[in-house]
């Protein structure tokens, strides 16, 4: 009786519009939140085999200095010189492969496989954080471990997958894929089985085992070449100026990976921000329209509501019907923003997918979404509180 | 709650008037529970601001007023509606029945929150009263003397120390005055109650009682 006293002047449109401006705006920003963590690991450049703070650099070659009998080897003085460098700790040497090699990549049950000519590049085994029994290589038993760039992966994901009909890989998958390489030289011709340890972003070439290069570079070819066209340095801090000074000063490029990731990164946030900043908005503005729209009716309930007082309602239970509405309203607006975050996730996460990311937990967007519902209805309900404290005195 | 006390109350719109003529403002009355008063008073002396102040939703007064000693102005909300469940009930001149209610739901809206009669005592009373046939009617199609007579219904559906009536026959015929004289001074002796009865012109018509003029 009490609800059918006061339900009285409640305008269903407003309530609607302010529902669907609270939905559109909860959504935007748990969706925001969400796809943010989802999307983040594919510009997160922490690679668990190798460290932050390693640097890869090669030697700046311009066509003017190679005509004039210029060389992209580092020689022995010239890593001394590095090596001196307060900020150096040690540096390693890329071992290239002497030999030639052919990669064969089976693709499934389709019977396909991808040949192509291969190259093998090494570092010493300090510089990679991979579990030693599977970064090892023994004659007795070969198995060719290798580390690939995550630019392989994708230039098959989105170039040969897409185009060819076949299907994408994750980066999960890539380990079942066989990998046989055929070495041949020295007059021997033979063949191995290989198989992808992970990816890297700031190593762009195919990784092997130091062990590996030793004897591969003894057995197909005439011993290691000792100037390498690559180096990698560990330092102190990356970010110190001394080291960006020094490799401009000698022409050496740093392999810039990580610096074009660290920028999408911080892009990515940017737009995340805007978007979040955006739903909050629109959360804010929806929560006005709803207070107006209880206001309102309050103010037009004034009477009916005075006159409950007077029999001996309390300002509580007058209240109570308001408060119930808003809460229901409010929680149907999360859950169905929920809804709409996970509808929304159902269809993008295929495309992630194929970045090999598995996507992080929803809690956290739902935790938000939760956060900010249970905000906008505190202020509503202590709106409602004092719109009808306010009546008590007539 | 045995006693209601007035200690120099004047409505805050008098103030500055020399000399207020009344048995009631300015003035120490006591208001003992099992006695009949009647607030015999002009239009414009106060009559329903005394009511709005006794009931707590009006504060414009100067002076006291005390239940049991205890100043007025110090009640807590929560307070307020134990005594409006409890202790003083109250029919505002201006009945503020709801309209789009029927009579009945009027009534149950406030033994509800009381528990004080039966449907059956309720039905009793209307039939008392002359308008059974009313009970399922919407306030808004009743007459003002129809109206009244749900009023006092409703204001009986409580337990009280007081039952204060803010003109609560205007707009009754003599007959109608004497049931409802009878029904609250049967209610109010049943619970051992004071009553409180202002009148313009058509005083209820109380067997005892004492007069004060405001």
């Amino acid at each position: 009786m009490l609800w059918r006293l006061l339900r009285t002047h409640i305008s269903a449109s407003q309530l609607i519009g302010f529902s669907l401006a609270n939905l559109v705006g909860l959504t935007i920003v748990i969706l925001a939140v969400q796809f943010y963590r989802d999307v983040q690991p594919v510009f997160d450049d922490e690679e668990s085999f190798i460290r932050k703070d390693y640097l890869v650099i090669t030697r700046n070659v311009t066509s003017a200095g190679a005509m004039m009998g210029g060389t992209s080897e580092f020689s022995d003085q010239d890593i001394a010189d590095i090596e001196s460098q307060p900020w150096c700790r040690q540096v390693g040497r890329f071992t290239s492969s002497e030999f030639s090699i052919n990669a064969t990549i089976g693709l499934g049950d389709s019977g396909r496989a991808m040949r192509s000519q291969f190259f093998f590049e090494s570092i010493p085994t300090d510089f990679i954080d991979v579990a030693d029994a599977e970064w090892t290589f023994d004659p007795a038993r070969p198995e060719v471990p290798v580390i690939v760039s995550r630019d392989y992966l994708s230039l098959y994901n989105f170039g040969f997958a897409a185009t060819q009909g076949l299907p994408r890989i994750s980066e999960g998958q890539m380990g079942m894929i066989p990998l046989s390489f055929t070495f041949s030289g020295n007059g021997l011709n033979e063949a191995m089985p290989g198989r992808i340890v992970g990816f890297s972003n700031r190593l762009n070439t195919v990784i092997v085992p130091d062990e590996f290069m030793h004897w591969a570079n003894k057995r197909y070819g005439d011993g290691d070449v000792t100037h390498p066209l690559r180096l990698i340095i560990e330092v102190n801090s990356p970010g110190d100026v001394a080291i960006e000074d020094y490799m401009a000063q000698h022409h050496y490029d740093v392999a810039g990976d990580k610096m074009n990731s660290s920028k999408a990164n911080y892009f990515l946030t940017v737009i995340v921000s805007i978007v979040i900043a955006v739903g909050v908005v629109i959360s804010l503005l929806s929560f006005f329209v709803l207070m107006l729209s209880i206001y309102l009716l309050l103010q037009k309930n004034t009477r009916r509501l005075q006159d409950l007082l007077l029999l001996g309602y309390s300002p509580a239970q007058v209240s109570k019907p308001y408060m119930l509405l808003v809460l229901c309203i409010n929680a149907a607006v999360l859950v169905l923003a929920v809804v709409l975050m996970l509808l929304a996730r159902l269809w993008y996460m295929p495309m992630l997918h194929a970045f090999g990311v598995a996507g992080a937990s929803v809690l956290p967007a739902i935790a938000v979404g939760l956060v900010i519902m249970a905000l906008i209805t505190a202020g509503n309900l202590m709106a409602i509180r004092r719109k009808v404290a306010a009546l008590w005195l007539q | 709650m045995e006693k209601i006390e007035l200690i120099n109350t004047l409505p805050q719109v008098f103030a500055g008037r020399d000399r207020v003529p009344s048995q009631v403002w300015q003035c120490d009355l006591s208001i003992e529970r099992g006695q009949h008063y009647l607030i015999v008073a002009e239009s414009g002396t106060g009559k329903s601001s005394l009511c709005a102040y006794l009931y707590g939703y009006r504060v414009d007064y100067s002076g006291t007023m005390r239940f049991d000693g205890r100043d007025i102005r110090s009640l807590t909300v929560a307070e307020w509606c134990q005594v409006r469940q409890r202790h003083i009930a109250y029919l505002p001149q201006e009945m503020r029945l709801f309209p789009e209610l029927t009579a009945m739901e009027n009534v149950q809206l406030k033994n509800r929150l009381t528990s004080h009669k039966t449907d059956r005592e309720i039905l009793d009373w209307f039939e008392a009263l002359g308008i059974p046939d009313k009970v399922h009617s919407p306030v808004a199609k009743l007459s003002i003397g129809q109206q009244q007579r749900v009023a006092i219904i409703r204001t009986l559906c409580q337990p009280a120390d007081f039952i204060l009536l803010d003109e609560p026959v205007s707009h009754l015929d003599d007959a109608n005055n004497r049931i409802v004289a009878d029904m609250v001074q049967a209610e109010a002796q049943r619970q051992g109650a004071g009553i409180i009865a202002t009148s313009v012109g058509n005083h209820l018509q109380l067997e005892q009682f004492i007069v004060k003029s405001l």
